[in-house]
């Protein structure tokens, strides 16, 4: 029989699940709303978005967000890649360290991590700007892409490349024809996830961004300091949507193995 | 070959990571030139002026509002997970999609939202006056409230993943065992789910409470700038104060503040499980 008090739980889920969508939903209807007071409802209107079309200080950061996440991503993918095939051949203490010393920025908290970074930046005399930007988001994006690459990595049949060794192929070919096919789709939700973080990243962005290199958080949170705007709705709403779409990319099943670990049963 | 597999990782984490982190600590001992930069030299004074009460009240704001929100989330984040383990799988996996996307969803998007929803006049507003609870335009905003429900829903879904991992394996048939064995409610929860989910439990609570510390983009933007966290602290040294030996002073307390907690939630999850085994 079930207990009250399961009653009483479910029902305080269900409230938690809608808690979680409600601000969202309330942007995305707010980026319709033809007043200029962004939360009274005036009618139906698309102008915010053509205003947002206008802006081009806001286009501009994005171009340096997009270029940002695009470079770091890539990186970050790659050297999660080799990481994973160098791993697999270490064994014991080294393998512990490293793999220690991969997943360090994981815990560490990030605004130290950006903190370090501009100290060792200043220390070179190094000028703030688009590639201090993407070794910043290296460094936050790395541990994800070394998470999912790594477990794909892991679980793949070693037999496979090793029979396309004995049938004749190097090394080079036996990577390039049979593990880089295997690991396609754990790569492109490794690349898809950097380049969210990356995109969405304001802590790391706030050290390490220079004079011309402003990235779209950074943009849209100076904004927000001078108030919310049904133009900033605008674009939250096209953010939103761009989610969606990165998760439709990833895949469910992806997804969930990089959230909650593998399937147990 | 091994080598060069790992150089480029190993040398992000060395040279992006763990030597930038120990010029941090050295720069907290070193003296600031008439421009806040780094000049050398040896001192505990950056340590000291930490002690100001201004910056103790921040330390302690931050470990209050870091402390709570904590609770909030593994109560919340247990709730949904076991409301999420015990639905049929079908049912499981579209509800972990539902959480997946506010989960992925900008964080500055998130946080700009409640400034629509607690706005004088705005939804929530409307509603409280709808149901008599308030009468006319409410001023929520900014305020330490708002900053902290700000806090709760950046984290919350950080604090379910963890926590339903744990959960999600267990067999239903385990709690209904509990139940027919003559266990109630309570004792289902506490003697048999609970402690599968203290890993999870552990995991989330580590997940929430060292990164609300270094938040600083919601107590600006929903709490006005007034009650500031460490992460605030530490973004107004370096960028407004420009004092960087005191601006590593505070990383650096922030990361013994990291270790500290981390040692604490290890040991109370092993108390727990001392006395429930």
């Amino acid at each position: 029989m079930k207990h009250a008090l399961d009653t009483v739980t479910a029902w305080l889920a269900r409230g938690v699940i809608a808690f979680l969508y409600i601000p969202i939903i309330v942007v995305v209807v707010l980026s319709f709303n033809d007043s200029e007071i962004t939360y009274k409802w005036d009618g139906f209107s698309t102008r915010w978005y053509g205003k947002l079309a206008d802006n081009t200080e806001l286009l501009a950061a994005l171009q340096v967000s997009a270029e940002v996440a695009l470079i770091s991503a890539t990186l970050a993918t790659a050297c999660g890649l080799l990481a994973a095939m160098g791993m697999a051949r270490l064994r014991g203490k080294g393998k512990a360290i490293f793999s220690g010393g991969l997943f360090l920025p994981l815990i560490i908290p990030e605004i130290v991590l950006g903190v370090a970074l501009l100290s060792v930046f200043g220390a070179m005399s190094a000028d703030l700007g688009m590639t201090t930007l993407v070794l910043g988001h290296l460094v936050v994006t790395l541990p994800y892409a070394a998470l999912i690459v790594l477990g794909a990595y892991n679980a793949l049949d070693s037999s496979l490349p090793e029979a396309a060794t004995d049938l004749g192929c190097n090394a080079w070919q036996a990577f390039r024809r049979v593990t880089l096919p295997l690991l396609r789709q754990p790569l492109l939700a490794a690349w898809l996830l950097c380049f969210t973080i990356s995109f969405g990243n304001i802590v790391m962005s706030t050290f390490t961004n220079g004079v011309g290199s402003t990235t779209l958080p950074l943009r849209v949170y100076s904004m927000l300091k001078g108030g919310l705007t049904p133009e900033i709705n605008a674009l939250g709403t096209l953010l939103v949507l761009f989610t969606l779409l990165i998760i439709l990319g990833v895949g469910l099943r992806q997804m969930r193995r990089v959230l909650v670990g593998a399937d147990r049963s | 070959m091994t080598t060069a597999l790992l150089a480029p990782a190993g040398l992000t984490v060395v040279g992006l990571v763990l030597v930038p982190l120990l010029l941090v600590v050295r720069n907290s001992f070193a003296s600031a030139d008439s421009y806040g930069g780094i000049q050398g030299g040896f001192t505990l004074a950056n340590y000291q002026d930490l002690l100001d009460p201004i910056y103790l009240k921040v330390f302690g704001y931050s470990l209050g509002m870091a402390g709570l929100n904590t609770m909030v989330c593994l109560v919340l984040g247990y709730v949904v997970s076991y409301y999420l383990a015990s639905r049929p799988p079908q049912r499981q996996m579209l509800l972990l999609l539902l959480i997946i996307l506010p989960f992925w969803t900008d964080f500055l998007v998130r946080t700009f939202a409640w400034i629509n929803l607690l706005s004088p006049g705005g939804p929530v507003n409307s509603l409280t006056d709808a149901i008599g609870f308030t009468d006319g335009p409410s001023q929520w905003i900014p305020s330490q409230g708002a900053s902290f429900i700000g806090l709760v829903y950046a984290f919350l879904p950080t604090a379910i993943f963890p926590i339903y991992a744990s959960l999600r394996g267990v067999d239903n048939s385990l709690g209904e065992a509990a139940r027919d064995l003559g266990c109630g409610w309570w004792r289902v929860h506490s003697r048999v789910l609970l402690p599968i989910a203290r890993p999870g439990m552990l995991a989330a609570a580590l997940l929430t409470f060292i990164p609300t510390l270094g938040v600083f983009v919601i107590p600006v933007l929903l709490g006005g700038g007034r009650d500031q966290l460490v992460g605030n602290l530490i973004v107004t040294l370096y960028t407004e104060f420009r004092n960087q030996p005191m601006g590593a002073a505070a990383s650096v307390v922030l990361l013994l503040l990291m270790v500290a907690s981390m040692a604490v939630f290890g040991l109370a999850a092993r108390r727990l499980r001392r006395k429930t085994a």
